[in-house]
């Protein structure tokens, strides 16, 4: 398959002296669905905005639909951009429009026949399963359906790309999976996915490719494998407990010995009697136990 | 471009000055009172240049007699007058017929306190044949024993096209100052209509829309504003020039131009530069935006 996204020997520093990408070189098939992940301040909105040519690399090369961007001139970016949709995390929508009229406006704003947008807004209002909000304004609808609306935005003038930059950092953990869930469906039908996230949860979940840049470098590209909901909840085996101080053990052992020791009609009438210091080295007791079992 | 992705920007712009509306109020009142402001210079600049050329047209030189010459010998100069080969006539004016001339112009109460002292002189008022040969006859009509000073409605016109030309410099820099003030203005409406939709701008720019798309509705917008404002202002002058013109001609009897004969004028050239000044409003101030991308433009 062929390249849709190429950065060859990529390095942007700012004006302001931040180093921002660091020779990064990468390619993303046609087709395929990458996560971007790595600490805010990393660099991966600067390789957003390289990709949309809202900057320019200070070195290096980038081709975006076989376009070299960098080298692009400013009155050709416009037509760059329809290939691409752009999802944001502060979703960016008109609230004075209704959700309808949201979609519309991308279609309108690069010119398309009113026929067309009737037409194409219906049927993506569908996709995302919107058609019943339609006339709503944005405000009156949740997070994820904002979402879900900025999306269908996105998807409206049929991209080749998906660019979503932090797409679930508004939005609850349930409506996460959702909109990348759908994401998947949209790059199932062909369309090249780039999502930026900082959620490890999220990308686990689906098995897709995981770019991870550090310091303006791409320190890692794999592809994670799927983790089921149990095991990334109830898998605890990597804590190790450390051993219990003596004086802590041995309080232990003295309180057992003396449970032992006592009849069980005392034991049952001294109980409310019992230290704070006891009641600690029970449950700790507890706890060790337990933590013994999983491993 | 197509025609229907234009249709929908127009009534975007439309939108703009109606949502903006306070501002766009401000902007009109600040282009009425230039454009009025323009308008009545040139008007009055017209006018002058009207009077100019009727006076220009009468060619009647009056030639002054000193006040010592009896009535008798002011026949005798009419005669030397009319002898030069120039001169076609040279009719006899009297000072009484001068100042019952001068009470009919400017009315009696002035020369109320004169009584019986008539202070003009006696006078002919010559026509010339050939007014290329205006100096030399002038200087022949000097040498005539009697004759005090000669004035011409040809030194009166050459005063008023002085004046005119004044007017006309006054008037430039007047339209130029107004326009500079009214563009300054109606951008900043405009202005604010956009940082308002900054969003809108900021999302038509990623989904790929070209710098055209997203100027027209601010262009628009500042057309719109610049074609109420002419509108407005010409029914403004309308009013504003009748109530002057009827002050002007009470005072003085000169015949000044009817609003009508220039009214297709003044409207063709209030519309062509109300659309002018608003287009070019509205092309200034999303420059700005148009070079910033992303969050820029919404000022983050």
């Amino acid at each position: 398959m062929s390249n849709i996204i190429e950065f060859k020997n990529v390095s942007k520093t700012y004006d302001s002296g931040t180093h921002a990408l660091n020779n990064c070189s990468l390619n993303i098939e046609k087709g395929e669905f990458v996560f971007i992940v790595g600490a805010s301040g990393a660099g991966k909105s600067t390789f957003l905005k390289l990709i949309m040519h809202e900057e320019t690399p200070s070195r290096g090369t980038i081709i975006v639909n076989g376009t070299n961007v960098s080298t692009l001139k400013r009155k050709k970016v416009p037509y760059l951009r329809r290939n691409m949709g752009i999802v944001f995390q502060d979703f960016r929508l008109i609230d004075k429009m209704t959700v309808y009229d949201n979609v519309a406006f991308a279609m309108r704003a690069i010119g398309a026949r009113p026929s067309a947008v009737k037409k194409r807004v219906p049927y993506i209002l569908n996709l995302v399963g919107l058609s019943h909000k339609a006339q709503n304004r944005p405000s009156e609808l949740s997070g994820g359906e904002q979402q879900r609306v900025s999306l269908a935005r996105a998807l409206v003038n049929n991209p080749s790309i998906i660019i979503a930059d932090e797409p679930t950092g508004n939005i609850d953990p349930e409506m996460s999976y959702e909109i990348i869930g759908l994401l998947s469906e949209i790059n199932a039908q062909g369309t090249t996915i780039l999502v930026v996230t900082h959620e490890h949860q999220l990308v686990r979940r689906f098995n897709k490719r995981v770019i991870e840049i550090e310091k303006g470098k791409v320190i890692s590209d794999t592809k994670e494998p799927v983790i089921t909901d149990e095991e990334v909840e109830f898998d605890d085996s990597k804590f190790e407990l450390d051993p219990l101080p003596d004086d802590l053990a041995e309080a232990i052992e003295q309180a057992e010995r003396a449970v032992e020791e006592t009849p069980e009609e005392e034991l049952s009438q001294s109980a409310p009697e019992t230290t704070e210091e006891t009641e600690e080295a029970v449950s700790d007791e507890s706890e060790d136990k337990e933590a013994q079992q999983c491993e | 471009m197509r025609m229907t992705g234009f249709s929908y920007l127009i009534k975007e712009g439309f939108k703009n000055v109606w949502n903006n509306r306070i501002m766009s109020i401000a902007s009109v009142c600040v282009l009425i009172s230039c454009l009025v402001l323009t308008g009545s210079a040139v008007l009055f600049s017209m006018n002058v240049a009207n009077l100019v050329d009727k006076v220009s047209d009468n060619n009647e030189t009056t030639v002054y007699l000193k006040d010592e010459v009896s009535k008798v010998e002011a026949v005798y100069i009419g005669r030397d007058i009319e002898k030069l080969k120039n001169v076609t006539e040279a009719k006899y004016f009297p000072k009484e017929e001068a100042l019952a001339d001068f009470k009919s112009t400017l009315g009696d109460e002035v020369f109320d306190n004169m009584k019986n002292d008539n202070p003009l002189p006696d006078a002919f008022k010559v026509t010339m044949d050939d007014l290329s040969k205006y100096d030399s006859t002038v200087k022949q009509i000097l040498k005539i024993n009697g004759v005090d000073k000669i004035t011409s409605q040809k030194e009166l016109a050459r005063k008023l096209a002085s004046i005119n030309d004044l007017v006309q410099v006054l008037s430039i820099a007047i339209v130029l100052a107004l326009g500079v003030i009214s563009l300054f203005i109606i951008s900043n409406t405009i202005r604010a209509t956009m940082h308002s939709r900054r969003f809108e701008i900021s999302i038509m720019k990623s989904v790929g829309a070209t710098d055209s798309f997203v100027r027209i509705p601010f262009v628009v917008e500042g057309m719109v504003i610049g074609l109420i404002s002419a509108v407005l202002s010409t029914a403004a002058l309308f009013f504003l020039y009748d109530l002057l013109m009827e002050i002007v001609t009470s005072l003085i009897h000169v015949a000044t131009i009817p609003f009508s004969s220039v009214f297709w004028f003044v409207a063709g050239s209030f519309i062509l530069a109300g659309l002018v000044i608003g287009a070019l409003s509205g092309f200034i101030s999303i420059r700005k935006y148009l070079k910033k991308e992303g969050n820029e433009i919404l000022g983050w």
